[in-house]
């Protein structure tokens, strides 16, 4: 415990970086808000129309729901590659001897080059004509028959933008998870491997009990920045064809700066981030009560 | 906290007031295009949205500096985001913040008749006769960038016509020749098809290449007031006209007219397979001319290379020397800042522009001077540029200009579907026409 006037230091110190987060997230939130329930282009005479926004997007807006449903689809691939690879990858990197620098430093490229060249580089990868790396390995291992421009077609290009998000930050979760796996104690281990537990035990009684709180903290981190996801799909693909691969964030984005329908858009913006809200409030729900049983 | 919430609401509330006043506050009268007063020199700014290496920023880079020389501290800032919707973005961000520079670019689409609407924009009729050069413009460049009162608030510095480009010995090969009517197109893709060609590379990124092909049977059925009418809901994609495009779209994607794959496909690709000599058609402008008709062409195709323009129909009410021929983004000048200055450099501008432009061997928007043909041109070259002396008066408007932009975006996600078999012509028809009775209210009350 603090004595009474460090406290009051802290608080100070604390004070700027409280008020710089009111100011660059609280504050967007608010406005975003406000202007949700207002019509206004950008230059006309903002207009009132109180619920009028909601009631659109809830109940008449076909690809608002599309895209809803899109972006869920979209976090669910994402996080099943994010996690599932990253934990994969980083259990099977600590009963590596030899090489695990090189392997990690790999594996976190992809995490360090740019969005756009990453789009560019899986359109090419997509590409059907000319034939890309996709269609060219499914040729080479005689499945020709699944060649196709996943790009352009409505049944595959969701998962074709969503597997590069899900490539790409791999191998960040995979250093955090793999930290913490290594903290571990290692009597716990070999403790439990003498009384005769199999590998699949150690892991699920042992290990990941052990670094529960880091996998709360990297869920929430994949699952926010899923929901987030923008630039990839937008770059990519524009949300194409049709509506096959929009998600609310590029709904959103396309209602503000193409349509100019700032109004509506901050009736989605607003949306997002309860969406948002909801899904850290799940998780740590979900999470506390596996932890509690 | 309540409290706090209370206050925030009202802070953005008066911020958003202010702004809103500051707006309407400052514009001065768009019809005065000859403001009188001291040339006070200073920088001003142009947004613009062309090839930053390209003849139109070139040149008015020099022009300017040459301005400078006789006006010290004038400078013209150019800020140029050559890709189109990027470009949009800035520009109605830019006038939501009422902070629009002194020049800027923009078709004649919907919300920049808003602006003009509301004295954003200076009179580009009054302010090119007061300059006396009214008359030495094309009529059909001025016609493109007029909204569709009539009026005239932008300034063309381009004249394009657009073409279909096709491969002679690809045709030659799949046993047919270049289409009679447009309705010929299906058929001939399926035979080139057939002969293992694809017939049409289409940069289907970025969406505006197959939104043209929607306009062109309702521009023959119907004329240049079909889209006129569509856009504010006076006429329906139900109607006859309006149900031939549809058709005929969806009778394009089944022929498999476009390149497989094609709505991933970005501008350099459609190009690519064009002058590759792997795609026998090629629908283009002549802003393409010197990649089509000099000898920086693939020699393999060089000499096969030829043009057809826009096929008619039966019972067409537009003629053959009618197509599309768009005179580019025009200049909008900001009636906020215009003052002697800005009134006098663009005399001196845009009175020598015209003749550096047509020595890049471009289309100047103007009759008054003679485009150079470059050393390097192929005869295609010389023939493309006279084919704009023999131009009928109508023209057919490229739909993105057109359309409220939600519409637009909306068509131009449905079309992709049409076109790859995704959803009927019933439901294409059904979506757009609800989405224009949506959307079309609020841009055009």
């Amino acid at each position: 415990m603090l004595p009474n006037r460090s406290r009051t230091s802290v608080l100070v110190f604390l004070l700027p970086p409280l008020l710089l987060y009111c100011a660059a997230v609280l504050f967007p939130i608010l406005q975003s808000l406000f202007l949700s329930f207002f019509s206004w282009n950008g230059i006309s005479d903002m207009e009132f129309v109180g619920l009028d926004n909601y009631v659109r997007m809830l109940t008449a807006d076909d690809i608002f729901w599309r895209s809803f449903f899109n972006a869920l689809l979209y976090l669910a691939i994402c996080l099943v590659l994010q996690l599932g690879g990253a934990l994969a990858v980083a259990s099977l990197l600590t009963s590596l001897r030899r090489g695990r620098e090189l392997i990690k430093t790999l594996y976190l490229l992809p995490a360090v080059i740019s969005t756009v060249a990453i789009a560019f580089l899986f359109v090419r990868i997509y590409s059907i004509d000319p034939v890309g790396l996709l269609n060219q390995l499914l040729h080479w291992i005689g499945l020709g028959s699944f060649e196709r421009a996943w790009l352009s077609d409505v049944n595959t290009v969701l998962a074709a933008v969503s597997a590069p998000e899900g490539w790409r930050f791999t191998g960040l979760y995979m250093l955090i998870i793999y930290a913490a796996l290594i903290a571990v104690p290692k009597e716990l281990e070999e403790a439990a491997v003498l009384d005769g537990a199999s590998k699949w035990t150690l892991f699920t009684k042992i290990r990941f009990p052990y670094i529960r709180p880091v996998w709360i903290t990297t869920t929430i981190m994949a699952t926010t920045y899923g929901l987030r996801g923008f630039d990839i799909p937008y770059l990519m693909t524009n949300g194409g064809p049709g509506q096959s691969s929009e998600l609310l964030t590029t709904y959103m984005y396309k209602t503000a700066f193409t349509s100019t329908d700032f109004g509506y858009a901050s009736t989605i913006s607003v949306f997002i981030v309860i969406e948002c809200l909801v899904a850290v409030g799940l998780i740590l729900f979900m999470l506390k009560r596996k932890a509690d049983s | 906290m309540k409290k706090l919430l209370r206050a925030a609401a009202v802070a953005a509330a008066a911020a958003l007031a202010l702004s809103a006043c500051a707006g309407v506050g400052a514009s001065s009268d768009p019809a005065n295009v000859s403001p009188t007063g001291e040339i006070k020199p200073r920088e001003i700014s142009w947004l613009l949205s062309r090839p930053a290496d390209g003849a139109v920023i070139n040149i008015m880079k020099k022009l300017a500096d040459d301005y400078a020389k006789d006006h010290p501290g004038f400078a013209l800032n150019l800020i140029t985001t050559p890709d189109r919707p990027s470009y949009i973005q800035k520009l109605e961000t830019l006038a939501a913040a009422n902070k629009l520079p002194e020049l800027f670019d923009t078709d004649a689409t919907p919300f920049a008749q808003q602006l003009a609407k509301q004295g954003k924009m200076v009179d580009a009729e009054k302010l090119l006769k007061s300059l006396d050069i009214y008359d030495d413009y094309r009529p059909g460049a001025l016609d493109y960038q007029r909204f569709d009162d009539g009026s005239l608030y932008m300034i063309p510095f381009q004249f394009e016509l657009e073409y279909f480009w096709y491969n002679k010995a690809l045709l030659e090969k799949a046993g047919v020749t270049a289409p009679k009517s447009l309705d010929d197109l299906p058929a001939m893709c399926t035979a080139l098809r057939n002969a293992g060609i694809t017939p049409i590379a289409i940069d289907g990124q970025d969406q505006w290449p197959l939104e043209r092909y929607v306009a062109y049977q309702p521009f023959r059925e119907a004329g240049p007031e079909f889209v006129q009418k569509l856009k504010k809901g006076e006429a329906t994609f139900a109607d006859p006209a309006g149900q031939k495009t549809v058709e005929w779209m969806a009778g394009l994607g089944k022929a498999k007219c476009f390149q497989d794959g094609f709505s991933a496909q970005g501008y350099s690709d459609a190009q690519n397979q064009f002058t590759s000599g792997q795609a026998a058609m090629y629908n283009i402008g002549t802003w393409e001319l010197p990649s089509l008709a000099t000898d920086k062409l693939n020699s393999a195709v060089r000499d096969d290379i030829d043009f057809f323009t826009l096929p008619t129909t039966d019972g067409s009410v537009t003629s053959a020397n009618e197509f599309v021929s768009p005179s580019g983004i025009g200049m909008a000048v900001n009636s906020k800042t215009y003052d002697p200055l800005v009134s006098d450099f663009l005399k001196f501008a845009l009175a020598k522009y015209p003749a550096e432009y047509a020595a890049t061997g471009a289309l100047s928007p103007t009759t008054n001077v003679q485009t150079t043909v470059p050393a390097n041109a192929t005869p295609l070259y010389k023939k493309a540029l006279e084919t704009a002396d023999t131009l009928g008066a109508k023209q057919a408007m490229p739909w993105d200009t057109q359309l409220d932009p939600t519409t637009n975006g909306r068509l131009q996600q449905e079309l992709v579907l049409l076109v790859q078999g995704n959803i009927t012509p019933e439901q294409f028809t059904s979506t757009m026409d609800s989405t224009i009775k949506q959307n079309a209210p609020k841009f055009f009350k």
